[in-house]
Parts: structure tokens; C-alpha cells; sequence
């Protein structure tokens, strides 16, 4: 049994992953991970059993247990509300996924995406299937009133249509739009059909969800950090808890100069208390 | 020849037994003809209901006796089936009866052998639920008497002896041929108890006595006398009525009726060799006034699938999924299945890895799914159309099986993200993008704070200079706007519009309105 060394100033920072292993008694038994892959200790990233599909940022691959998106587990992703960036972070997963073959499917998205700025990031429209739940009626129309679903009905089906896709195996990889207030045993079901789905399985939650527990593995929180970039906060993962929230740069919806021109502005209004005025390029 | 006759003792019962759910089920059941008890099941005979009770007397004996009328219509439905299960393993099939010929000599070597032949028959036969006979003999009469006296002999010496077949049917009772019926009493009365006792005396005399037609029956059974026979082919289009004996007032309890009818389509399309692209299941409801409007008289479900199958699991599934989601206006007395739409065609054949046609299979039929149970409008597809306007520009289509891409090749995961990841890292300096991902359905009025947009009650702070779209003026849909990328205080980027000219003069319309965000 290792000492915990007190003086060891930074132990928990990404450098630190594989600290130095102490003498065992006997030299010849092989190391308590390497018993069986599931296994991993607290202070190191452990390994993912499963497909593990790079995620396009080598930052990002760094901090996730195996090098990328795991596959046959849900992952969560928390955002306070959409439109933050996500896309782009999952986009060039999105189109590996796309190119080796499968389609991706998402369900109840926030909005229509648009199928122009879907193909501008390299997704595939042709292997892209939009899930809805919601259904305007409950009857074969012409047969007496039609009763409207109310959102328990609709967040039941969102989680039927999810757990079916997930269980047969035929989607690439999924992303879902759940109700908020999901139940930690519907995540719990949702985590064991993932396991017979080779692809990632992505989950975008409301930020308040991250005080509850979930059955993912992997949970990160997505704040926008400025202008085409991203903050990612590691919540949970196999690994030692990430202090420092990564910074990642995607792809562009300004010009350079733009950009520039607004982080100036960003600073400038951050040392100043003065409101942000009308700033238009004529 | 190899002929093989598939009998079905209770098959009037089992006809009417198919349309009733769980429950009613436990009942013993008997059927009335013209007043009196023409059938009865092993439950009603423990009870003591037997053939030729008046209706009463039977109730008194059970009284939870499910009585049902006798309908010859229901039951040459019920035999349709099987000949159409038959039809799969020959092109020669007969009805005598209330059993199934089928002539498999030329059959034999494709199947390898009898008996691989009669396991695949009764494989075929199970999913229909009847209690089959099954009897083997080198002639059909014969086969036929065979399998109605007795359930063992499927296969045998006498199959394909000559002096086999002659000595058993030697033993054969006399009751069991069609025209010795009505001579029962007078043969009791001679002692003729077996067909070997009909063979031992003169021919002219027992002419004489009872006519030629029994005669001719032996003869046929023996072989001694040409047997024709017209063979039967499945129809063009099937279509299937059953009525259920208990009303059904959910449409779950329509489930177990509507699962006879599927089984019955299957064997119609496997004995055609095609697949089903789409039935009908219309119920037909007992009209009633409520509230001063008419109940409709029937209700249609059309199922399409999206590939064309003859899969009995997988149709019921579909069927499961739509009618869980089904109110019944009326209680349901019967159910129609049509199918016109059939496709022969030659499938793919099976894979025993899976690779990217069984994987395109299998999405489609997860699709389907989805589909049945959400609605078809609810799964769809990106199809960007050709318009400056956003709102015209990102539309949907439903899913089809068409355009659900299949894979021209397999590229290895690895490869293919070692290619976008070398794309990402060209992203730096890539094109910006223009338009966002998430656009709102309708957009967003915006609060103004002086002339500048507030979302959410945060000044918005405009980045990327005007783009003017200014279209539409021929279909109605006007669009005349500036639209700007703009910061919201959170960091996030979000695409808002200034319309240049508001409809009217009034102020208090709004100017800046919020069309999408990008993500």
C-alpha cells in the first residue's frame, strides 16, 4: 500500500498521471490496474473498455479517460441553455462517426438544426435522423377529439424511442434533448441499453442537473468562454477530478479580425464598469 | 408419389377460438348449429357437453360455457391459411375436407428427405396454432383416411410400400370414409366394421347395396383407381375477415385477434414468395349515436414499412406500436386485413458477419419502429433547400427507407478520424461559418434598450457587420432584413436581425428580432 505523500504539492493536475509506483513485496505479480481493464486507481485516468472515438481536440483527449468519447456508455453534457458551442464540439466526432459507416441520430433537439450549417461542419445530412416525441394528436384523425399529450407522455416517449435506439445497436451515435428533472433511474436504464451501443451516447442536461448524482461516466459542464470558444469542466470521469476548466478553441463563426476586435472589446469591458455600447461596423 | 395430408380435427373450434383474448380463453367453448351443439372443445366434454345437446341442456351442463355459431366461411378462412403454409413447401396442394393435401415427390430432394420435409411442415404450421394430423401414404385417399383415423403416422413403411399402405388400411374403420356414413346402421348390421372386411366380399354385391361411391372411395384410397386431383394457388390479393366473439372495447384487446390475421398474411405472402410493402386493418365498430353524431362504421390503420418484409415479429410489432397509441371511438366486432401492396422480388441474402448492408437493415428497421410508434411525421431527415430566407432554407422530410443512405464503403474508425482530425486542425484558418445550427421556428420579438437588442434582459453586443437578405417578393414571403452576429452577455453567439422596413408606421413594432443561435 502506497504512502500518501503529503508533501506532493500538485497531485492532482493532468501531469501527474502516472506517479511513481512503490516497491511491492513480491516483483513478480503484475500491477493491481492491470488485473482487469474495468480497474483503476484514484489518482490515475482509467482506461475505457469499450470503442473510444478521438474527439477532434487534442486537449480535450487528453483529459478523457482512454483519449475521446467513450462508447458503449452515456456521457453528459450540461449547458444553460443551447446554442453555446456544443455542435462544434461534437461535430468532428459527429463526422467520424458518419464516415465509418453509421448515422447519427438526435432526439428533440432544441430547434430544427440547419441542414446548411450541419454541412459546413462535415456532418452528413444523408446519415442525420431528427427524432421528435412530441405528437399533435393521439387518434387516427376523423375518429371523435383528439386528447393532447402532456409532457409526461412526451418525456416517456423521448425515453422509449432512446432506450430502443440505444439497445439495437444499428444507430452511430446519438444525441439527446431530455425533459429536464430526468429520474436517476431512467439514466440508470439508459446506461445499460447504451452498453450493446458501439457509438458514443450523448445526454445534454440543464446545468442544474450537476448537484445530482447520474449513472454516466462521464459528465462534463459547457460554459461559453467569448467568442468561438468553449469552457469544459470535467464533473465526473474515471480519472482524477480536473481542477482547471479546459479552454477550446472551435470552429470559427467570426472573421479573425472580428474576434480580435471582440476580445479587445471583452477586456475592455470587463476593466471598465461602463454598459457595452452599440458597436457596429458600418 | 408422396402424398402427405394434414389433418385439423378442431379446426371450427380453433377457427372461432382465434379471435378471443386471454381470459375468455380459460372458458370451455362450443359451437351451435341450428340450434343444437355441433362441437364442443375438452374442456366443454368434461363438463358433459357432446355433440347433438340442445343449447340449454349444454348450458345447464357448463354455465360458462362460450357458445358461438358454427360458420363454414370462418372456416375455409382458417384453411386458407394452412393451404397457403402448404404452398410453401409444394405446388401441389388439395383440400378434402377438413384436411390438406399435399403432394411432395418432386419436392423431396430439394428438402432432403421426408423427414426434414414434415419437421419443415409442422415448423410452417405452428405459428397458425391448429391441432394438426399428420399422415403419409403413396396415395392422397389414403393419406387422407390415414389422417384422420389415427396421429402417428406421419411416416412409416406404409409411405412408400404398396403392401404396407393395403394392410394398414386394412385396419381402417369404415366410419371414417365420406360414403359410408350414411350407410352406417346397415354395415353395423352385416358386420363390416373395417375396410379388410369391405375388400373380402363380392364387388357387384356391395354396388348393389350401397352404390358405386363407396367402391370408388376403397378404390382411390388403394390406388387401384385414378385419383385427379385440382391443385390450388394463392390469390392475387389477401384479404382476411374475423370476427372477434367478445366485443373489444380497448385496442389492446384487438392485439391477440389482429396477431391471427398477421400469421395468416405471412403464409399468404411466403406461398407467393413475396413481401409485404403494406397492409390495411380496418375495425369495423358497432355504430352508435352518442352525443348527437354518428360513430364511424369502421376504422382503417394503414401500415407501410418502410422495407418490404414477410417477417410475422416484426409486422406485429409495427401493428403492437399502433395500436397502443389507438382510442376506439366504438366497441370493435370485427377485423379486415387487405393487402394489395406485395413486392416478389428476391432479397438480399443473409450475412452471417454483420456488415454494412445488414447494418443499413437494421437502422431501417429500428426506423420503422420509431415510426410506429411516434408517427410518421415524427422521425425525419435534413433536406436544405435553395432559398436566401432561413426559414425556407433548413427544412425536414419524413424518413423513408430511400433516403436513409446506405454505405458505399467501410472506412475504418480509426482512418476516418485520423482524416477529420486533420481537418480540425485546420479549422483556425477555415472559412467562418455564416449560418447557426439552432434556428428558432419563428423568431424572437427582442426588447430594445434605445436602439439596441436586449436578450434577456442583457445588452447584446453586435460583432459581425449587416447582411442584408432581401427576398422572396414573388411568393409572398417578404423578407427584408439585416442580419448581424452578435454576443450575448454570457459569451455565447447568437444571430439576430433588423427589419428595415416594418409593415407600418407604428412604433411599437417590434425591430430586432432573434433568428438563431449558434452552437
Amino acid at each position: 500500500m502506497a504512502a500518501f505523500p503529503p508533501s506532493h504539492p500538485d497531485l492532482f493536475t493532468p501531469e501527474a498521471v502516472s506517479p511513481p509506483v512503490p516497491a511491492e513485496p513480491a516483483p513478480g505479480l503484475p500491477e493491481l490496474e492491470q488485473l482487469h481493464p474495468a480497474l483503476w486507481r484514484a489518482h490515475q485516468l482509467g482506461s475505457v473498455q469499450g470503442p473510444v472515438w478521438p474527439s477532434g481536440f487534442a486537449v480535450l483527449d487528453t483529459a478523457l479517460p482512454g483519449g475521446g468519447w467513450p462508447g458503449r456508455c452515456l456521457s453528459e453534457l450540461l449547458l444553460a441553455h443551447p446554442g453555446i458551442g456544443e455542435m462544434r464540439l461534437l461535430a468532428p466526432m459527429l463526422a467520424a462517426v458518419q464516415r465509418s459507416g453509421r448515422s447519427v441520430m438526435l432526439f428533440e433537439p432544441p430547434a430544427l438544426p440547419c441542414g446548411g450549417a450541419l454541412a459546413g461542419l462535415g456532418v452528413d445530412l444523408q446519415r442525420l435522423v431528427v427524432v421528435h416525441a412530441a405528437r399533435a394528436e393521439g387518434v387516427v384523425p376523423g375518429v371523435g377529439a383528439a386528447p393532447v399529450r402532456d409532457a409526461r407522455a412526451r418525456a416517456a416517449d423521448l425515453l422509449w424511442a432512446l432506450e430502443q435506439a440505444l439497445a439495437s445497436g444499428e444507430a452511430g451515435a446519438v444525441l439527446a434533448w431530455p425533459m429536464p428533472g430526468m429520474r436517476a433511474e431512467s439514466l440508470r436504464r439508459l446506461q445499460l441499453a447504451a452498453q450493446a451501443h458501439r457509438g458514443p451516447a450523448f445526454l445534454l442536461r440543464e446545468l442544474a442537473a450537476q448537484r445530482q448524482p447520474s449513472a454516466a461516466p462521464l459528465r462534463l459542464a459547457l460554459r461559453p468562454a467569448g467568442p468561438d470558444e468553449i469552457t469544459v469542466q470535467v464533473v465526473k470521469r474515471r480519472g482524477p477530478p480536473l481542477v482547471q476548466p479546459l479552454t477550446l478553441a472551435l470552429a470559427p463563426v467570426l472573421s479573425m479580425p472580428v474576434r480580435a476586435r471582440a476580445r479587445r472589446l471583452a477586456a475592455e469591458a470587463a476593466a471598465a464598469t461602463a454598459p457595452v455600447g452599440l458597436a457596429v461596423r458600418v | 408419389m408422396l402424398w402427405f395430408a394434414v389433418h385439423l380435427p378442431c379446426l371450427s373450434l380453433e377457427a372461432f377460438g382465434a379471435g378471443l383474448d386471454a381470459t375468455a380463453r380459460r372458458r370451455p367453448v362450443a359451437l351451435l348449429a341450428e340450434h343444437r351443439i355441433a362441437a364442443a372443445d375438452a374442456a366443454a366434454a368434461q363438463a358433459g357437453v357432446q355433440p347433438g345437446l340442445r343449447r340449454a341442456t349444454a348450458l345447464a351442463l357448463a354455465p360458462d360455457l362460450l357458445l358461438g355459431q358454427a360458420d363454414a366461411a370462418r372456416d375455409r378462412s382458417a384453411l386458407q391459411a394452412v393451404v397457403h403454409a402448404a404452398l410453401t413447401l409444394t405446388p401441389a396442394v388439395a383440400v378434402q375436407g377438413h384436411a390438406v393435401l399435399l403432394e411432395v415427390q418432386a419436392s423431396l430432394r430439394f428438402f432432403g428427405g421426408p423427414a426434414t420435409l414434415l419437421s419443415r411442415l409442422r415448423d410452417t404450421l405452428a405459428p397458425l396454432g391448429h391441432k394438426v394430423q399428420i399422415a403419409s401414404a403413396a396415395t392422397a385417399q389414403g393419406a387422407a383416411l390415414l389422417a384422420q383415423w389415427r396421429g402417428d403416422l406421419a411416416l412409416g413403411p406404409h409411405s412408400t410400400q404398396p403392401a404396407a399402405l393395403q394392410a394398414l388400411l386394412d385396419e381402417l374403420p369404415l366410419g371414417l370414409l365420406a360414403a359410408a356414413r350414411e350407410h352406417a346402421e346397415a354395415l353395423q348390421g352385416m358386420g363390416l366394421h373395417r375396410l379388410g372386411d369391405l375388400h373380402r366380399l363380392p364387388r357387384s354385391g356391395l354396388a348393389r347395396r350401397f352404390g358405386k361411391a363407396l367402391l370408388d372411395e376403397a378404390d382411390r384410397a388403394r390406388g387401384t383407381r385414378p385419383d385427379p386431383r385440382t391443385w390450388l394457388a394463392a390469390p392475387e390479393r389477401f384479404e382476411d375477415r374475423l370476427e372477434l366473439p367478445m366485443r373489444a372495447d380497448r385496442a389492446e384487446q384487438v392485439l391477440h385477434g389482429a396477431a391471427v390475421l398477421l400469421a395468416r398474411l405471412v403464409a399468404w405472402a411466403r406461398a407467393r414468395q413475396a413481401r409485404v410493402a403494406a397492409f390495411v386493418l380496418a375495425l369495423r365498430h358497432e355504430v352508435r349515436h352518442r352525443g348527437g353524431e354518428a360513430t364511424p362504421a369502421e376504422t382503417t390503420l394503414r401500415i407501410d414499412l418502410a422495407e418490404p418484409s414477410a417477417d410475422a415479429a416484426h409486422l406485429q410489432l409495427l401493428l403492437r406500436e399502433r395500436l397502443a397509441r389507438l382510442r376506439l371511438a366504438a366497441p370493435t366486432l370485427e377485423l379486415r386485413l387487405e393487402c394489395s401492396d406485395s413486392v416478389v422480388a428476391t432479397t438480399a441474402s443473409g450475412e452471417l458477419f454483420p456488415d454494412h448492408r445488414s447494418a443499413h437493415t437494421g437502422l431501417v428497421r429500428l426506423v420503422e419502429q420509431l415510426r410506429a410508434r411516434l408517427g410518421d411525421e415524427q422521425v425525419r431527415q435534413l433536406q436544405p433547400v435553395a432559398d436566401h430566407r432561413p426559414e425556407r432554407a433548413c427544412t425536414s422530410v419524413a424518413v423513408s427507407a430511400r433516403s436513409l443512405a446506405m454505405p458505399a464503403t467501410t472506412v475504418a474508425p480509426s482512418d476516418a478520424v485520423a482524416a477529420v482530425a486533420t481537418e480540425v486542425a485546420g479549422f483556425a484558418s477555415a472559412w467562418p461559418q455564416t449560418r447557426p445550427v439552432w434556428l428558432l421556428p419563428e423568431p424572437l420579438p427582442l426588447a430594445e434598450r434605445g436602439v439596441m437588442p436586449l436578450l434577456d434582459g442583457r445588452a447584446l453586443l453586435l460583432l459581425s457587420g449587416p447582411e442584408r437578405i432581401e427576398t422572396g417578393w414573388w411568393d409572398g414571403g417578404l423578407v427584408v432584413r439585416d442580419y448581424f452576429v452578435a454576443q450575448a452577455a454570457d459569451g455565447s453567439l447568437v444571430w439576430v436581425f433588423r427589419q428595415r422596413l416594418p409593415g407600418s408606421a407604428e412604433l411599437s413594432q417590434p425591430i430586432w428580432f432573434l433568428q438563431g443561435r449558434f452552437a
